[in-house]
């Protein structure tokens, strides 16, 4: 069954004070995975 | 002295030659050929696309900043590819042939040290019938020209509609093997909120239309989400989106041919059906440019360099999906037989698809080409950046690996634009290419790494990226710490 967004999750996304935090989380949490690196996949343990 | 030549001045293009400016000597020669005098901020253009953004807002000339940085240009478009050179000249040369000025036409020899091509995929609308973006009512976003004329055609239509015209609206694949279904994504749900702001929501019928088997799988097999305090399969996410926004969709659909105003597909269940629009924003089939190669006395040796894109390191042994692994992806972008010859972004010839491969009960292929979107674009041309400049320093050790099987990206999709009524759909996937053996239970990508997010935040960070890229491709002060 399709999952609905609800009243309050949608006053949670378009809500500008939460979502200002929301923007400084997602930066960084984009960052650390962004600066977590990346490498080959053809060694043991990569 | 070296001499390294670019093929192509796009996202890996530019990277590239921006690194190897930045990190080499000025003895060193870095030279870019590219057809487009301009450098395009290609996700932009989906805001060009409903007019919340003007071209002249994602591009920027190139030859006055290259000619500041030291970077050679020239405005041309290459050829054929000579890795050995020819009877005349002992080096390896790369022919092109000059697009614009003076010199329009004629064709030079560029030689090289070391070459990168990174020539993207040639817009393949020619694979479907009929499609040709700015005819048939159906248009296209993957340049800024194109993305101007869907502007210009979707604003007539939202005047018409204001008048009281009932529309309807297509938009996603144009080709039963087409890629970068995030770009369709992204333009449907900026459509649909436009349509809103212009308070002509009720008069359209919107529809996607896609090779994708499910909503959401997006080239890349779908993905688990963590989503909140829950976790959820994309295409669950997607349904989700789709539902509020009030769009339909048409999945498991290849389009074949396209008319006035009608899209003829067929499904994987082997039917043959149509469907009708006002306006069509679909995304044809990426290709190779059908490049040639030949060797030091002329034979021609293209299946050494080219499999459609440029071979690299990949391994390219057929294999079914269930045989398919991480393994199977380039780490180096360095062409096998020519070892000074690297294709970084989309210009490589993948080993395979992502998603699994399907095929309709007439035996049609339908189901999405992998992509490769612009963060791995970027962290490959860098890679191939440092390992010639290695190699350039006398260490030949490609040491610089970066397999889209342990590399993750970052998707911002834009839901609509506005810096209040906004919204953004932030995904992000590690790694891009599942690695079912790593992480079994997760359908092949890390839990913590592997997350979306819907709101306002999303459009922010769109935006503050479309900035940020921009910045970093002008080569401002201290450009090189905003990561690819
Ligand atoms: C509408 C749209 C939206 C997108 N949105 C996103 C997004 O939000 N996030 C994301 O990560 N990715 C996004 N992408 C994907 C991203 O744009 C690509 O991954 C990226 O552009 C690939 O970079 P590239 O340098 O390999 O190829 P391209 O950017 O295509 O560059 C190829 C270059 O080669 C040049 N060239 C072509 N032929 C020749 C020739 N014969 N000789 C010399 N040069 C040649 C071209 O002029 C161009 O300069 C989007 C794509 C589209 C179409």
């Amino acid at each position: 069954m399709t999952r609905r967004i609800s009243k309050s999750k949608r006053f949670y996304m378009m809500n500008p004070i939460i979502q200002f935090f929301k923007f400084i989380y997602l930066s960084i949490k984009i960052m650390l995975i962004v600066a977590g690196g990346h490498g080959g996949t053809r060694k043991a343990n990569y | 002295m070296s001499k390294i030549v670019i093929l192509g001045a796009g996202i890996s293009g530019h990277v590239a030659a921006a690194h190897l400016r930045r990190k080499l000597s000025k003895q060193h020669e870095v030279l870019v050929v590219s057809p487009n005098s301009n450098y395009q901020w290609i996700p932009s253009n989906i805001w060009v696309g409903i007019g919340r953004m003007k071209s002249e807002e994602i591009l920027f000339p190139l030859q006055p900043l290259y000619k500041k940085k030291g970077i050679g240009y020239k405005q041309a478009k290459v050829s054929t590819f000579h890795p050995e050179g020819d009877s005349e000249t002992e080096k390896p040369f790369v022919r092109v042939e000059y697009v614009a000025g003076e010199k329009k036409g004629q064709t030079e020899k560029v030689t090289y040290d070391y070459l990168i091509n990174a020539t993207g995929p040639k817009l393949a609308f020619d694979m479907t019938e009929g499609l040709n973006p700015g005819t048939n009512k159906a248009y296209s976003v993957c340049t800024y020209t194109h993305a101007e004329h869907a502007w210009d055609a979707l604003n007539d239509l939202i005047q018409q509609m204001k008048q009281g015209k009932k529309a309807k609206i297509l938009i996603g694949t144009g080709h039963a093997k087409s890629t970068c279904q995030g770009a369709a994504f992204e333009y449907i749900l900026n459509v649909e909120q436009e349509l809103r702001r212009h308070n002509v929501r009720d008069k359209a019928e919107i529809v996607w239309i896609a090779n994708e088997p499910q909503l959401g799988d997006f080239g890349m097999d779908g993905m688990l989400l963590s989503y909140g305090n829950n976790i959820m399969k994309s295409s669950e996410m997607v349904e989700m989106v789709f539902e509020d926004r009030g769009i339909k969709w048409i999945i498991g659909a290849g389009v074949n041919k396209i008319e006035d105003g009608v899209a003829h597909y067929e499904t994987l269940d082997g039917e043959y059906n149509s469907e009708t629009y006002d306006f069509a924003m679909l995304i044809p089939a990426f290709s190779g440019h059908g490049f040639k190669a030949f060797d030091k006395n002329n034979q021609d040796i293209t299946e050494k360099l080219f499999k459609g894109f440029m071979i690299v390191d990949a391994d390219y042994t057929p294999k079914s999906y269930e045989e398919w692994s991480v393994q199977d992806w380039p780490e180096t972008y360095q062409n096998p037989s020519y070892k000074n010859i690297f294709a970084p972004g989309i210009a490589f010839a993948p080993p395979h698809a992502i998603s699994k491969p399907r095929v309709s009960k007439n035996g049609t292929s339908i189901s999405p080409s992998p992509p490769r979107t612009g963060m791995p674009s970027g962290i490959t041309a860098k890679l191939v950046a440092d390992n010639i400049i290695d190699a350039i320093n006398g260490k030949n050790n490609l040491q610089h690996k970066g397999s889209m099987g342990n590399m993750g990206a970052a998707c911002i999709a834009s839901a609509g634009y506005g810096m209040t009524k906004g919204s953004g759909i932030s995904i992000t996937t590690f790694p891009i290419v599942p690695d079912y053996n790593k992480y079994p239970d997760t359908q092949g990508r890390k839990l913590s790494k592997t997350f979306g997010e819907i709101g306002l935040a999303g459009h922010w960070l769109k935006l503050a990226l479309h900035y940020a890229f921009i910045y970093k491709a002008k080569m401002r002060p201290f450009w090189w710490l905003i990561p690819e």
